[in-house]
């Protein structure tokens, strides 16, 4: 258990096991589900709340909601699943009490900063020339904004879909909906998004 | 089967994600080998789909991640008794090992000093340490009365000394000759006084007298 694992999703036989011993308590094996989740968990909890610095604390409060939980997972979903709606859930929240209180305050001017500041993995295909790195980083920034613009239950289901790669039953678990509104909100949001981005692209 | 584009573009987000039944995935081929427009629609989507599979994926920073153990350990000791346990690890692990040498060495300190300065055994008989005692015959003088098979009690007092200081005849027949013959006996032995929590003191002991004869 530990960094080398981080990347690899248990299967469901090893789920079991480390199921069992997160309902034991054991503190190695939330070391492991800590190493295994976080990344997935904190990229997709920066997507739906508003402020990118929020992350960390909607993720912290995802972890110790999933270890005094554990004992009330009974396997109707796999971990994975059952993670995931733990954090919408979370992230939801945040995001509610975060858009009640912009209401009354005024808005940071940090606020870009803090989310270009987030720690940010290197994209797979790396640009060959200072040109190209520009480029890619504008289409990228135009993205994520368009992203965050949408309405929160279509971007929900974009981000689990084509970034975090859920099927739909997955979703649909995650979210306690049906696949058909899975299916129609996906549609939905790739409509905004295209409609949002279609220019850029066509460039 | 389809025939408009507005139609054909609602199966565009099936299409992308290969959920297309195999009679609609015909139907948008055939459409999109003619309608140019609806060509660069998918294309848009497609490009739009690689672009967010591209995104960077935020990880957490390290030092978040270290401070999200520490702060979820807090919460899950939040309990006292939990957290005064873990505290007391804390603070006794570091010493565990000194404190393990520490003690097996004076064992074996001890034990070599013991095994040098042995107690000398002593010749002198232990003292009985019972509450009491009663005075005891070292030596029994000879008897000289016959008196036949009738056995003489004697209530004998003897003091710290051993001595005997006075008796008194229990049963038997108390006659001069007889009491002549128990002076020279008793007076003539020898007795352990009795002891009170190890010390001699005046105490009492019944004696019972038979002169036995053997015919040989």
């Amino acid at each position: 258990m530990g960094v080398a694992l981080e990347q690899a999703l248990p299967a469901a036989s090893h789920e079991a096991t480390l199921i069992a011993e997160l309902r034991a308590g054991s503190e190695e094996a939330f070391a492991y589900l800590l190493a295994v989740y976080q990344n997935p968990v904190f990229n997709l909890v920066a997507h739906i709340v508003e402020q990118g610095s929020d992350a960390a604390d909607v993720l912290q409060e995802v972890f110790v909601k999933v270890f005094r939980s554990i004992r009330h997972f009974h396997g109707e979903s796999t971990l994975k699943t059952w993670i995931y709606r733990i954090a919408i859930h979370e992230a939801s929240n945040h995001r509610r009490s975060w858009l009640r209180r912009r209401l009354r305050e005024a808005l940071s001017l940090d606020e870009d900063a803090a989310v270009s500041e987030m720690a940010l993995a290197k994209s797979p295909q790396q640009p060959e020339t200072p040109y190209q790195a520009l480029e890619q980083a504008e289409r990228q920034e135009l993205v994520r904004r368009a992203l965050a613009s949408l309405a929160q239950p279509y971007r929900t289901v974009v981000v689990l879909r084509e970034i975090e790669g859920l099927a739909y039953e997955e979703i649909a678990q995650v979210l306690g909906v049906s696949e058909g509104t899975v299916k129609s909100r996906l549609l939905r949001g790739r409509e905004l998004l295209k409609r949002k981005l279609g220019s850029c692209m066509r460039r | 089967m389809f025939e408009t584009c507005v139609e054909i573009r609602r199966h565009f987000s099936d299409y992308l994600d290969d959920r297309c039944e195999r009679e609609s995935l015909r139907s948008i081929r055939f459409h999109l080998d003619y309608c140019a427009s609806c060509r660069e629609e998918l294309e848009q989507m497609q490009a739009i789909q690689a672009e967010l599979h591209a995104l960077p994926r935020r990880r957490v920073p390290p030092e978040l991640a270290l401070s999200m153990r520490v702060h979820i350990s807090h919460r899950v000791h939040h309990n006292l008794l939990r957290q005064l346990w873990v505290r007391c690890e804390n603070a006794l692990q570091p010493l565990l090992i000194p404190a393990s040498g520490g003690v097996l060495t004076a064992i074996i300190f001890f034990g070599l000093l013991m095994g040098w300065q042995v107690a000398p055994a002593s010749n002198i008989p232990d003292v009985p340490l019972q509450i009491v005692t009663p005075p005891r015959v070292r030596e029994l003088a000879p008897i000289n009365f016959n008196d036949g098979d009738q056995a003489v009690v004697v209530l004998t007092q003897i003091d710290a000394a051993g001595r005997v200081v006075g008796y008194r005849v229990l049963s038997g027949p108390v006659t001069p000759e007889l009491t002549r013959s128990l002076d020279r006996t008793i007076y003539f032995s020898l007795f352990d006084p009795a002891t009170m929590f190890g010390r001699p003191t005046d105490g009492q002991v019944v004696l019972c007298l038979r002169r036995i004869t053997v015919r040989g």
